[in-house]
């Protein structure tokens, strides 16, 4: 009896202690010490291309718990490649904005990176060391400008349960690849791959060819300084990825009167895919990052759900690349208002654990080097490390991607031949 | 089968407890969700009023751009016309116009590019601003605006009123449409549309356009547009966030749903009616809605509340459980004693009813043999009086228990109360051949007032317990003194009986004062006793506001200590003095002998003390031959070597003078009076030595000549008392009779009271002496006759002495009897010697 008495009272004291209590102050976001007064009061903003950015905003409710006066937006604004150097130029210009690989040696950016602060001064405190190595970029003055958040890479989605219920094992290599498409052919579907076509930008084409281009050129000094230079010469590199491309596009393997009904390279692939008679996507990870949110948005995924992954295109026989590159990088306007907390929030954001926690929710690749992979990109873990390519360490420019992009494009549309994409490398509109 | 009650009812309390707990709970979940509710109400009003403040501002930036556009529509303008007009007239640096061609969504820009004066050429080619256009009314027909977007001139995030105008082509010169943009920087329009900070903390809004894009975005909405900010953080369900768009967008309301914290928000929505499609979006966290509604302190304190309860009960339910459970113990002890009661009680009224019955049946067959009849009625007697006393005992433990016990005070004899005590306990002593002795202590105040009947009672139940469990040859010792009382007119009368008796054990010394409780034990299974005494006598003492304690030892006796203030009565004897007497007292006792001599000096005499007969005679020796004899010699009988009697004859065979001596003893002095009187004693006076019975005494011996003792059974003093006794039982009255007739008492019968009456009024004067009154008596009791007869004509008859002989015998009904005008009260069964005491007390008062 003393026993459940004794029980009833510490319960009841419990409740009434519990009741009473005031609740604790959120623990403070890891061990990240705050440099400037937890009460500042100011705005940050964040501009870039992402419509939505819940990833982000995840994080400046971390920064919160830290500096709760601190109000953080994130901004998409209209054109914002094009308008990005007005907007930094503008009164009410952000403290962060998106930058981009291929902004480098543009012209168009200069005013944009006149903007840049040197992320990697030692006064900043921010961990690059986190981020591997080949995706930062170093001036010629040994300055950082802009620092990735997230990894790009291009691959294919594949519905596994598809897979399976054809007793079907997902290709890791060239004649793997034609042999599934076959068998799914078969079995009726009308196109076992499937991905954007309606313009070059991340068409399927240009993921499909673009890896094989890469690797082309990783060995090859003098065929990439070519190829930078726009020599014609340097289309033959093109031509392998050309014939591997139309011999899916030939065999109807991949058919591009079903993909030219995907309206758009995001939004619309995803969906198209969650209807689950899509065995292969062909997409970018960027894509990828949008499937956890429209899984619920998609009411043929939500009747049906199924498992997918992420996996490298296999178009030879040693299997596909892995294409590590810089997707979205982050600079600070130096002629910003509140600069010290801008730069407080990238000594926050720039480490291993909210990085990982952003690409985490944002279902990207991380771009540090606790590159532990989620479900869904899992396949790429297993690409053996000789097939990792980063563009950026290789030395490709943008302009060569745009190139390969082009040729992509107008030979899968049938707009061009593979000689003649090939002959007009450099010129490619 | 209590411990599973116990159990029960503490889950019952809980259960009670949880029960008001969750109503408490509930309860304030139910005021927090009206509070809530209101509070919501009163939001979505407010978002109302705010939507009307903000279609008033709106309309009157709307009319603004309308006025330019009718006049240009008015008008054959160029953009650049236009551009030139509005600049002129509008001089707002924050705001601008942008006039762009319909088609190419080019055209020109009141102010110039950021950062380049010279150019005021705008493109909105590049941006999914306008669709297809549909959206833009007609002039005056509603507000018409874009949804934010960058201002291609400056970056900055503005929106615009729009309308559509016609203007010339100047390379064409033919009309053309083109549309009239008024941008205003959002962070502008921000400042307008505040939300009234005091009233919601942390609130917010925002204005979406038929698409959800926001128009303007409060900072607390995510994502480029509101259902994808709603998206991100729930997921509803397709049907459901179908619908609720679907009611965002076509009237006002509110719904909750989580922000990018996971926090609850209330979000009021209410459409902008002038504009097409938008609609103005409050948003506020719930918490913030709700603050302080949430009665904690309410909660907390019912709780701690109802622990208490629940502690306080519980202590208390344990605490009268257990006193329940000793009771029921106590109960049931008692029930027990009860049953073990009259099954004693029949054991030992059938006792003395068999011996009675059984020496009644031998007597009848020996009515010839004289001397065994004789003794057949003896113990009959003897069984009958035992009898007596264990139904007085029952009926005093029944007032007892029911708490009508009360007291009658008297002024009584302490002296007489002890001499009775004496006389009492004279027989048992004899029998037992006790060593007995009874020492009194300097009892100054010899009249008190208080219950003598319960003071006696008191007194015989110790005394009598004392004798009852010692053995034959054992000793008790009776200490009386008085002592000072704090209690004023008070004295203190402290008595203690010690024997050397069987004692009790420690358990027992517990229990002893519980009714119908006896020491289990062989030895005392063979004395006869109630189990009450002891009882009656603890209750009675607190009656009487005094204590009493008790030392005992098994095998080794015990020693009871009873103290009592006693209130000293207005009467008292006499200045008692006999100065100049010079006295002899012998005992072996020497605190008898000390007190004694005390006593004997408060009178004026001076006493030397021998504490054995020898040195008693060589005292008395020395001085008859110094030639001064003691004036009175007091001997111990039961003195050793010699004792009393042997002194007495050695002292007349040795000293020729009539030196007058008395003997003393606690024992009865009708068994030694022929031997005393033939030893040479000249009286005898009992022990205890009072200072009135010393005084009286020593002056009847010095007074006048030493005479013999008065014979006890000496009644011809009551030869021609003529009694009238009322009694209507026939056999009452025959024995009573009898036994007055006895002693030369002649008798009249009064059938019941008016007879009594009647013959009073009849009566001549003289013709009775006293009247015996029997108290129930059919046609009229004894009490009322008695206040009749007080109240008749003659002063004899109305003056007679009447003395109750009645079985209600409890101090009150002798109070009742003293109260309706009776002079004394006799108990049935009567015993004879008080018959005859009473009588003569009448006898003696009607002298004086």
């Amino acid at each position: 009896m003393k026993r459940i008495f004794a029980v009833i009272l510490s319960a009841l004291f419990a409740v009434v202690f519990a009741a009473c209590a005031s609740p604790a102050r959120a623990e403070t976001a890891g061990a990240f010490q705050p440099r400037l007064d937890p009460d500042t009061s100011c705005e940050i903003t964040v501009i870039g291309s992402y419509s939505n950015f819940e990833a982000l905003e995840a994080e400046f409710d971390r920064f919160n718990e830290i500096y709760p006066h601190v109000e953080l937006t994130y901004l998409k604004p209209d054109d914002y490649n094009n308008l990005l150097g007005m907007v930094l130029e503008s009164s009410n210009a952000p403290q962060i904005f998106f930058s981009f690989p291929w902004m480098y040696g543009n012209e168009e950016y200069l005013t944009v990176f006149e903007h840049m602060e040197n992320l990697a001064d030692p006064q900043l405190g921010l961990d690059l060391e986190c981020i591997r190595s080949n995706l930062l970029q170093y001036d010629a003055e040994g300055q950082v400008l802009t620092v990735p958040v997230f990894a790009r890479n291009y691959g294919m989605l594949v519905n596994q349960d598809l897979f399976e219920k054809e007793g079907l094992e997902i290709p890791t290599t060239w004649s793997a690849l034609l042999a599934v498409c076959e068998a799914f052919q078969s079995k009726g579907y009308p196109s076992p791959m499937m991905g954007y076509s309606a313009d070059p930008s991340s068409c399927l084409m240009s993921i499909l060819v673009y890896p094989e281009v890469v690797a082309a050129l990783a060995d090859r000094p003098e065929a990439l300084q070519a190829a930078n230079g726009m020599d014609p010469a340097a289309g033959e590199y093109m031509r392998p990825g050309l014939e591997a491309m139309m011999q899916l596009i030939g065999s109807g393997y991949i058919s591009l009167d079903q993909c030219a009904q995907i309206s758009d390279n995001y939004t619309q692939v995803i969906l198209r895919f969650f209807e689950g008679d899509v065995p292969m996507m062909i997409c970018t990870a960027d894509t990828v990052s949008g499937t956890g949110k429209r899984e619920s948005q998609s009411e043929a995924f939500s009747r049906n759900p199924f498992v997918y992954s992420f996996h490298p295109i296999p178009l030879s026989e040693e299997g596909g690349y892995f294409i590590d590159s810089p997707s979205v990088e982050f600079s600070v306007n130096k002629t910003c208002d509140n600069l010290d907390m801008a730069n407080e929030f990238m000594r926050f954001l720039i480490t291993r654990d909210e990085l990982n926690s952003m690409a985490s929710v944002k279902r990207l690749i991380t771009p540090t080097k606790d590159l532990s992979f989620s479900a869904v990109f899992e396949p790429f873990g297993l690409v053996p490390a000789e097939r990792v390519l980063c563009p950026e360490t290789i030395g490709i420019t943008d302009a060569l991607f745009v190139q390969v992009r082009n040729a992509a494009y107008q030979v899968g549309t049938g707009a061009a031949s593979i000689d003649e994409a090939v002959s007009q490398y450099g010129s490619l509109k | 089968m209590n411990r599973l009650k116990t159990s029960w009812m503490v889950v019952a309390n809980i259960a009670l407890m949880a029960a008001i707990l969750v109503f408490v709970a509930l309860y304030s979940r139910y005021e927090k969700n009206e509070n809530a509710r209101s509070q919501v109400e009163h939001f979505v009003n407010a978002s109302m009023a705010m939507e009307r403040v903000t279609e008033n501002y709106l309309e009157g930036e709307q009319g603004i751009c309308d006025n330019w556009a009718q006049y240009i529509n008015s008008r054959d303008l160029t953009l650049e016309e236009a551009a030139a007009y509005i600049s002129a007239t509008h001089a707002r640096a924050d705001t601008s116009a942008h006039l762009i061609d319909a088609e190419t969504l080019t055209g020109c820009s009141t102010r110039p590019k950021l950062n380049s004066p010279e150019e005021y050429a705008v493109s909105y080619a590049r941006m999914d601003l306008f669709g297809d256009g549909g959206w833009i009314a007609d002039l005056g027909e509603a507000i018409n605006i874009t949804r934010t977007y960058t201002n291609p001139m400056n970056g900055e995030q503005s929106l615009a009123f729009c309308n559509r105008i016609v203007v010339r082509d100047a390379a064409s010169g033919e009309r053309k449409q083109a549309l009239l943009l008024r941008v205003i920087p959002t962070s502008k329009l921000e400042e307008k549309w505040v939300f009234p900070k005091e009233e919601y903390e942390d609130e917010d809004f925002s204005i979406i356009d038929a698409d959800s894009n926001y128009v303007i975005r409060g900072r607390s909405f995510k994502s480029s547009s509101f259902f994808e900010f709603y998206k991100s953080y729930n997921q509803p369900g397709i049907a459901a966030q179908n619908q609720l768009f679907s009611d965002i967008m076509s009237g006002t309301g509110s719904f909750t749903m989580l922000d990018s914290r996971g926090r609850e928000c209330v979000v009021a929505h209410t459409p902008i009616t002038s504009t097409k499609g938008w609609v103005l979006l409050s948003f506020a966290p719930v918490s913030n809605l709700n603050a302080d509604t949430e009665n904690w302190i309410l909660i907390g304190v019912v709780s701690f509340g109802l622990l208490l309860l629940l502690v306080t009960d519980f202590l208390y339910m344990h605490s009268a459980n257990k006193k329940l459970r000793v009771m029921a113990r106590e109960a049931e002890a008692a029930n027990r004693a009860k049953t073990d009661f009259l099954s004693t009680m029949s054991h030992d009224i059938r006792t003395p009813m068999n011996a009675i019955i059984g020496l009644t049946a031998i007597a009848e067959k020996n009515l010839g043999d004289q001397e065994a009849t004789a003794d057949h009625l003896r113990k009959i007697s003897l069984a009958g009086h035992h009898l007596l006393t264990l139904i007085n005992d029952i009926l005093d433990i029944s007032k007892v228990e029911s708490g009508k016990l009360s007291l009658s005070p008297i002024t009584f004899s302490i002296v007489e109360t002890v001499e009775n005590l004496v006389n009492l306990s004279q027989p048992m002593i004899k029998e037992k051949n006790i060593v007995f002795s009874f020492r009194v202590n300097r009892i100054e105040k010899e009249y008190l007032y208080a219950d003598q009947l319960r003071l006696n009672q008191i007194y015989i139940n110790i005394l009598s317990n004392a004798i009852k469990y010692t053995m034959p040859g054992g000793r008790v010792s009776v200490d009386l003194r008085e002592e000072k009382s704090e209690k004023p007119g008070c004295v203190k009368l402290v008595y203690r009986v010690a024997d050397t008796g069987i004692g009790m054990s420690p358990e027992f010394l517990e229990k002893m004062y519980q009714p119908f409780s006896r020491q289990t034990d062989s030895r005392v299974n063979s004395i006869q006793g109630t189990g009450l005494g002891l009882a009656i006598t603890r209750q009675m003492v607190e009656l009487m506001h005094g204590t009493i304690e008790c030392q005992s030892e098994l095998e080794k006796g015990t020693t009871f200590t009873i103290s009592l203030d006693l209130q000293v009565a207005e009467k008292q004897l006499e200045e008692m003095r006999i100065d100049g007497v010079d006295a002899l007292i012998a005992d072996d006792d020497p605190i008898l002998l000390e007190t004694a001599a005390d006593t004997l000096a408060s009178l004026g005499v001076r006493a030397d003390q021998a504490g054995s007969g020898l040195e008693a005679l060589e005292m008395i020796r020395r001085r008859h031959e110094a030639g001064n004899d003691y004036n009175v010699i007091i001997l111990d009988w039961k003195m050793p070597d010699p004792d009393g009697m042997e002194t007495i004859r050695r002292i007349r065979a040795d000293i020729d003078a009539p030196i007058p001596i008395l003997l003393t003893s606690a024992y009865d002095w009708s068994d030694i009076e022929e031997e005393a009187k033939a030893a040479g004693a000249n009286g005898f006076i009992g022990k205890p030595l009072f200072r009135s019975g010393l005084y009286e005494k020593i002056n009847e011996l010095l007074g006048m000549e030493v005479k013999a003792v008065e014979p006890m059974d000496d009644y011809s003093d009551l030869a021609g008392i003529n009694i009238l006794i009322a009694e209507d039982n026939d056999l009452n009255w025959e024995i009573i009779s009898t036994m007055l007739g006895m002693f030369g008492i002649t008798s009249e019968r009064a059938e019941n009271g008016r007879i009594c009456v009647e013959k009073m009024a009849q009566a001549p004067e003289g013709r009775y002496d006293l009247i015996f009154m029997d108290v129930q008596m059919p046609e009229m009791n004894g009490l009322d006759a008695t206040r009749q007869i007080r109240k008749l004509d003659h002063p004899w008859a109305a003056s007679i002495p009447i003395i109750a002989m009645t079985a209600d015998a409890f101090s009150e009904n002798v109070a009742e009897c003293m109260q309706a005008g009776m002079n004394g009260h006799i108990a049935k069964p009567v015993d004879l010697k008080l018959v005859v005491k009473e009588i003569r007390r009448i006898k003696e008062e009607k002298k004086s």
